[in-house]
């Protein structure tokens, strides 16, 4: 599917970006930096490339390079985790019914248009707010309960998009003779899925999950400035989030985590077109 | 089938998926681990509490609950916001709030479309050619960096730095045509921003496609110029997936509307929900859901019928079907 | 020869991710006022490029043309696209293969007959509708009026086909190119087609170009026959005397491909054993030598130059039909 030689210089620099970003949510923890908590009281509002704070600090005195790795860790493990298990979860469900057929399929394609009548933003806003809530309504939620309630909402969100794919790719591709033939063979269902269905649909699924990452992304930084999200800026949307308190006066402090996440954004949704174009040849070969 | 059966078919489709998902709403509110009426009026007496409770059916089942909520629904009644001094209807704040975000929406769009066709229509006519190029990859970046980021740039940019135009709140009409825009700009630059992107790529596609069919070679051997053959005759019939995915982007747009309203305080829709879910009034939080996603679906079904007038084809496909 | 339009010496190619494709090459064609020529060919052959690279409706940064084409003593090859665009409809019009994409989907039948009058004549809207009507009666549509009104999708295959006629006859052109004008339509739909088209021509006194793989579609219907071949054109010569005294090899195997009466309606024949070559490697030799069953050794070295009989007859044969080996 890929062929590396081909990479053009925007592909090299999204695939390096993402490595990056993984690298720096990965081993992050590894680098000498202080605690992303650590206040340096005397270096209040430092703008960035200066001696000792290259990506400067906020009018709070939080380092902000160590607060961007602090916040790739976090917005990187929320993107990744709740695409895979959505994506899990999305395609199992809607091979089934595109396979399968029939009643399942009638169920499975009326849960996807339920999932879908509602936009992805007010979905996962309202999935967020109605779990995240405590049950002693004084006291705040913790932030490892925040980030679940934030992974299984945006996976929410995420299975009808992906499912419906993976229901329409399924069902064009089981129509197509070599289905037939395996079944005419007595082969079982489950293998023919596993063996002719799932490669085949796979690619696709592939693609939109790199677009997906993006969506995600977006998502957990927009909960954040909506105060639902990761606070304390500890992932990027939180960073943004605590950034607009400095926005008169150190706008670096927004600039820095937008930009970080606009680049990302970028590169996997150029990874995700990559890939598609690659796939359209190949449909157009066959 | 007839066209009556099949419009039937799909509108009842629409009302399973609506009661579906409202019905979703409503148990979602009832999974909370924690009692409702504590929540919606934390500072209340428990005698209080228990008229809440019977009031809005919070001692029936999630059945009877749902039930309820619902026969309330259609007659207009979508609940009340608590606050410590007494409550407001939700339907009153969404009075107010539902023709601000109609109105952010519908600006959006016309500039995202009068911006976007054009770019669309040059680029297809020059595609593969430096033109074209530029216009793709300006775009591609465009459409990856979301709303939020514009309007925060824009507000340190436009509102603080060079202090053009208010960063806060929202003018009527009656304010002043001039405040009213001055205060819709920034919001409406934000939401519009991806959509151009979208659009633009979208109408390239489809012209791109056009341009290469039969009838648009025979418009050429009929001497009709550039220009005329470009929108006469290929724009048209291009047009169409483009109109459909404007009307379908109105609720992603609703949803970026929050995060931007509530960025601006515009006080729509989007800036109600924002208070609802920061004020833990789930009831108007269950009603705004239930008003988007109604108005979301009722959106769809719009396109569909609308774009049989566009495309004469599919009037017929659809009697067909 | 008073000499309408004249193609010397034109090659049309386009670049492919696979490389150069060389669609026309090297054809040279003169038509007369109210002649009639048949290009007969394969698909792939280069017919239906050639055509319209004669009127310059190829577009594209990946298409190269080289040649002149003089129409009406006007030099399009030199001229800027608005100026050749003066020429099309009131000089030069087309018809095409599939009356149901030629016609624009969403647009009224009325106003895509009409909008040459406008635009080309300079009609009003009123008298263009009114002539449009006109021209629908000359094409013996029936219950004209109506039709105005219609969508392309709303008729059948034949009567688009007669819509389409009435749109390229609407500016009484000089020169018609037919390009397969009757390949999607039923036989005996064809037939009434070709009739209609016969009549045109004696009555607008209009030259035709009919581009065709169907030499029997030729017969009775042109002046003189351009047979094509890999983008060249291999032979050439009045009508009938081509049926008469064929000289191309590849002329007599098309022929052979015609259906019978007794063949079965809708079956496609087998036309020539192999394959057309790669219109990317024009290679050394004979193009149709690999399928030729006159071949000889010589013909996969030396390419054949297009000889000419006393009497103007054209081939491109190392070994013609009719010759002592």
């Amino acid at each position: 599917m890929f062929n590396i030689s081909k990479f053009t210089k925007p592909t090299w620099l999204s695939v390096s970006w993402l490595g990056l970003m993984l690298f720096l949510a990965v081993f992050g923890s590894l680098l000498p930096f202080k605690s992303w908590k650590f206040v340096y009281e005397n270096d209040l509002g430092v703008v960035p490339f200066s001696p000792g704070h290259i990506l400067g600090t906020d009018n709070n005195g939080y380092d902000l390079l160590v607060s961007l790795v602090a916040g790739t860790r976090m917005s990187v493990f929320i993107a990744i985790t709740a695409v895979s298990l959505g994506g899990l979860i999305g395609s199992a469900l809607g091979i089934t019914a595109a396979f399968v057929r029939g009643k399942v399929d009638t169920v499975m394609s009326t849960v996807f248009n339920v999932g879908l009548a509602v936009p992805n933003l007010v979905l996962a806003l309202a999935l967020v707010s109605v779990l995240a809530t405590n049950v002693d309504i004084n006291q705040a939620v913790p932030t490892w309960r925040r980030v679940m309630v934030l992974i299984i909402s945006l996976t929410i969100v995420l299975i009808p998009i992906l499912g419906r794919i993976a229901r329409g790719a399924t069902l064009s591709w089981s129509g197509r003779d070599f289905v037939t033939a395996a079944r005419s063979m007595g082969m079982r269902d489950r293998k023919i899925i596993m063996k002719h269905i799932v490669p085949n649909v796979l690619p696709a699924l592939i693609a939109v999950a790199f677009l997906a990452v993006g969506v995600v992304i977006i998502a957990e930084a927009s909960l954040s400035i909506l105060g639902v999200g990761i606070p304390d800026g500890a992932s990027w949307g939180g960073m943004i989030a605590r950034g607009r308190n400095d926005l008169e006066y150190s706008p670096h402090v927004l600039y820095i985590p937008i930009i970080v996440l606009a680049i990302t954004v970028i590169s996997t949704n150029h990874l995700g077109d990559v890939i598609r174009a690659s796939l359209d040849r190949r449909e157009s070969k066959v | 089938m007839s066209k009556f059966g099949f419009w039937l078919q799909r509108v009842t489709q629409v009302l399973i998926v609506l009661l579906l998902v409202t019905f979703g709403a409503s148990l979602l509110l009832r999974l909370i681990p924690v009692d409702l009426a504590t929540i919606l009026i934390p500072n209340g007496s428990e005698s209080e509490r228990e008229i809440l409770r019977t009031e809005i059916g919070l001692n029936k089942g999630p059945i009877g609950y749902y039930l309820q909520w619902l026969g309330n629904f259609v007659h207009g009644d979508l609940g009340k916001i608590y606050f410590s001094g007494g409550t407001e209807t939700v339907s009153g704040h969404l009075a107010k709030a539902m023709p601000r975000s109609l109105l952010l929406m519908a600006y959006t769009q016309v500039l995202a479309l009068s911006v976007a066709i054009p770019l669309g229509v040059i680029s297809a006519y020059r595609a593969g050619r430096r033109t074209d190029r530029i216009i793709s990859n300006v775009l591609f970046v465009m459409s990856s960096i979301p709303g939020f980021a514009i309007a925060l740039i824009l507000i340190i940019v436009v509102g603080v730095k060079l202090a053009w135009l208010p960063t806060l709140g929202y003018a009527t009409y009656s304010e002043g045509i001039w405040e009213h825009f001055k205060h819709m700009l920034m919001p409406v630059l934000s939401l519009s921003f991806g959509l151009i992107a979208t659009y633009t790529r979208l109408l390239r596609a489809d012209m791109i496609a056009s341009l290469r069919e039969d009838y648009v070679t025979m418009a050429m051997s009929k001497g009709l110029s550039d220009r005329r053959i470009l929108w006469k005759h290929v724009f048209r019939p291009s047009s169409i997936t483009l109109f459909t995915s404007a009307a379908l982007s109105m609720g992603g747009l609703i949803g970026g509307a929050i995060v931007i309203e509530s960025i601006f305080a515009t006080y729509g829709v989007g800036f109600e929900i924002f208070v609802a879910i920061a004020g833990r009034q789930y009831i108007s939080l269950q009603s705004c859901v239930a008003v988007i996603a109604l108005f979301y679906v009722f959106f769809n079904l719009i396109v569909d019928i609308g774009s049989g007038f566009v495309d004469p084809r599919t009037r017929d496909r659809r009697v067909n079907v | 020869m008073n000499s309408l339009l004249s193609i010397k010496d034109l090659n049309v190619s386009f670049d492919t991710p696979r490389g150069m494709l060389e669609a026309v090459r090297n054809v040279d064609i003169e038509i007369a006022a109210g002649m009639s020529v048949g290009i007969v060919g394969e698909s792939g052959s280069g017919k239906t490029v050639l055509s319209r690279a004669a009127m310059g409706l190829l577009q594209g940064s990946n298409v190269h043309r080289t040649g002149t084409v003089v129409f009406d003593g006007h030099e399009l090859t030199a001229m800027t696209r608005p100026e050749v665009r003066s020429h099309f409809g009131t000089g030069m019009a087309m018809i095409f293969q599939d009356p149901m994409t030629a016609l624009n989907p969403v647009r009224r039948i009325g106003a895509q007959i009409s909008e040459s009058l406008i635009f080309r004549l300079g009609m009003s809207k009123k008298d263009a509708l009114k002539r449009s009507l006109e021209l629908l009666q000359l094409v013996r549509i029936p219950d004209a009026k109506s039709m105005l009104r219609k969508f392309p999708y709303q008729l059948s295959g034949g009567m688009r086909q007669r819509v389409m006629i009435a749109i390229a006859i609407s500016c009484n052109p000089k020169l018609l190119f037919a390009d397969e004008p009757t390949t999607a339509l039923d036989v005996t739909v064809q037939a009434q087609i070709l009739q209609l088209l016969r009549e045109l021509r004696e009555d607008l006194g209009m030259a035709m170009v009919l581009v065709t793989h169907d030499l029997g579609v030729v017969a009775g219907n042109t002046d003189y026959v351009a047979v094509m071949y890999a983008g060249q054109v291999v032979e050439f010569s009045p009508t009938t005397k081509l049926f008469a005294d064929m000289r191309m090899p590849y002329t007599e195997a098309l022929l052979e491909s015609i259906p019978k009466i007794d063949h079965p309606a809708g079956k496609r024949l087998l036309a020539i054993a192999g394959r057309l070559p790669d219109p990317t490697d024009r290679g050394s030799g004979c193009s149709f030598a690999p399928r030729c069953r006159y071949s000889q050794a010589k013909c996969l070295e030396e390419s054949p130059t297009l000889k000419t009989d006393p009497d103007g007859h054209l081939y491109r044969c190392l070994f013609p039909i009719g010759e002592a080996l």
